[in-house]
């Protein structure tokens, strides 16, 4: 698929804004239900959008929440600037949050973010510099079908 | 009825004088200006009455069910929604309200709370049989269940599958009446009496059953005048209904018309209340991430307060949920409804959704998916060249709004007056 064939928008997610928080996942949904796409796949593309901009929020300075869409595929890219992740295993344990108890008591920080991601795309890649920031790369197949 | 389903608001073109306050406020961006009139664009319309409360002109108008049109049956029957109580001055009891729509014309009036009560009985029941998923969405507000239809297609399976009051109400008469009034079926009219906008298209277009069991609605606003010249005239009435009160009253029903009536009664679990249009879609886009899990049932009631805050009421909401609350509370929590008469209607599935509600697609901008994405890039693209001032002149809401119009096709550049300004 050539670049020119695809759509893409950007949002930017402010660190601390909770209350800002969930408005980037919310035009995605409804820019991928204007793109006909199909209502299942819309929502694990609005589920994976909300915990990575809650991530963004939660812990990072800032961030840049990249959609792009081919007929065939969601392309989501979200890039902060932040204390990055020592330990990208552990993270991805359910349950597992560096959150504070601020953060717990507002209901956020469970430690189902990550895995929550993982298990709503189809390839999931994160990479993390301590000290400078996380990258998350995620994708999922609009027909629905799961790898 | 797939193509071109009627609503029943309007916009009286003689009143409407093509200002723009009804553009923003509806929460589907349903109505556009054009030539100098407001349109309601029928395929987006959720039939809510927020335009109603916006409009300055009164041109908006909601078609309920006329006076003349009760002469189409021998026995008429009314269902006034609880709302009613409140509508009133302190010294006004139900019993006298339900006496007076006896004088109104009125063959017989029906009491819906002891029906509210038994409704939220048998959610418990619901709730307790079935302990996943999470979270029910009580369906009893019309406008919730087409927002969700198209909205938040995801969640049709999470709305509670029974019929709401008003309608279990009208099953359990139109099943009863023929035999104790001795009276053929398509005499009996049944009229539910109410504040709401959207529940003529409700009765004509039911979206979990084939055929509403009632015949139609008036507003409350249509018939205030009635009844009140009613409660004056029947000084006598309200003697007999202060030493006779013949109708029982659920003070636990009675809330239903509040937002956070329906779950009152549900001490077992947890349970949220949320009203107003705005705050909905909020709660319901939370449910749609997965977020409320933790909660059992999500009441949504889409105007403010509660159906207290109906378009067609009369009375301000403040002053008639306070009027609610007070009755409520002189009733006091005492139930008055058999739990055996809750336990046979739910086993026969009386109360039951006669068959699912089905999500509706909303229109994308291309069928097919290569141009949808190239129109969703040049609406980008237009976006960024309109001012972002979302004023309204150009005849839709904002300016995302527009751009979207003449990607399909619906309006052109030049409608905004600023572009226009550009050009020269």
């Amino acid at each position: 698929m050539t670049e020119d064939a695809a759509f893409h928008e950007d949002f930017t997610v402010n660190g601390g804004d909770f209350q800002h928080a969930g408005e980037a996942s919310c035009e995605v949904k409804t820019l991928l239900k204007e793109l006909g796409l199909d209502a299942q796949v819309v929502r694990r593309a609005a589920i994976v959008c909300y915990e990575a901009e809650m991530n963004v929020i939660m812990y990072a300075w800032e961030g840049r929440l990249g959609l792009s869409v081919t007929p065939r595929l969601i392309r989501i890219v979200v890039e902060d600037k932040g204390p990055g992740i020592k330990d990208i295993k552990k993270a991805m344990t359910e349950g597992y949050s560096t959150a504070t108890p601020e953060m717990r008591e507002l209901g956020f920080g469970a430690g189902m973010g990550l895995s929550n991601i993982k298990k709503n795309t189809d390839t999931f890649r994160i990479t993390s510099t301590v000290g400078r920031g996380t990258k998350l790369e995620m994708t999922i197949r609009t027909s629905g079908r799961r790898s | 009825m797939k193509h071109a389903e009627p609503h029943p608001l309007h916009i009286n073109p003689k009143k409407c004088v093509g200002c723009v306050h009804c553009l923003a406020p509806c929460p589907t961006k349903a109505i556009r200006v054009k030539n100098g009139k407001a349109y309601i664009i029928s395929e987006l319309c959720i039939d809510c009455g927020e335009c109603i409360r916006f409009c300055p002109q009164d041109a908006i108008e909601s078609h309920t069910t006329s006076f003349s049109d009760l002469n189409a049956f021998k026995y008429k029957v009314a269902i006034p929604a609880t709302v009613l109580y409140g509508q009133f001055d302190n010294a006004t009891l139900p019993s006298e309200i339900l006496f007076a729509l006896r004088r109104v014309g009125f063959d017989s009036v029906y009491e819906l709370s002891t029906i509210c009560e038994l409704n939220t009985a048998a959610i418990e029941t619901f709730l307790n049989n079935h302990p996943k998923p999470r979270p029910y969405i009580a369906s009893t507000c019309p406008v919730v269940v087409r927002l969700i239809q198209r909205r938040f297609p995801t969640l049709c399976d999470l709305l509670v599958p029974f019929e709401p009051p008003r309608e279990i109400a009208a099953k359990i008469l139109r099943a009863n009446l023929p035999r104790i009034l001795k009276v053929a079926p398509t005499d009996i009219g049944i009229i539910h009496i109410t504040p709401c906008a959207a529940k003529m298209v409700s009765i004509n277009f039911p979206v979990s059953m084939e055929k509403s069991y009632l015949d139609g609605a008036i507003s409350i606003q249509d018939i205030y005048r009635p009844i009140i010249n009613a409660l004056q005239q029947s000084k006598d009435d309200a003697i007999m209904c202060h030493l006779f009160p013949e109708t029982i009253i659920s003070g636990i029903g009675l809330g239903t018309a509040l937002s956070g009536g329906e779950i009152k009664g549900l001490k077992q679990h947890r349970t949220v209340a949320v009203s107003g249009i705005q705050d909905t879609i909020r709660v319901l886009n939370q449910v749609e991430l997965g977020l409320l899990k933790d909660v059992d049932l999500l009441e949504c009631l889409v105007c403010p307060d509660g159906c207290v805050g109906g378009p067609l009421a009369v009375e301000n909401r403040f002053l008639a949920k306070s009027r609610i609350l007070r009755l409520a509370s002189q009733l006091g929590d005492r139930s008055v409804v058999d739990r055996a008469d809750i336990s046979q209607l739910y086993k026969k599935d009386f109360l039951s959704f006669s068959h699912p509600v089905k999500p509706i697609r909303a229109t994308p901008l291309d069928p097919n998916p290569v141009r949808a994405i190239q129109k969703a890039k040049k609406r980008s693209s237009l976006v960024k060249r309109l001012p972002g001032k979302d004023c309204g002149a150009c005849g839709a809401p904002d300016c995302r709004t527009l751009a979207d119009d003449i990607i399909r096709g619906l309006a052109i550049l030049g409608d905004c007056p600023f572009m226009e300004k550009e050009k020269k």
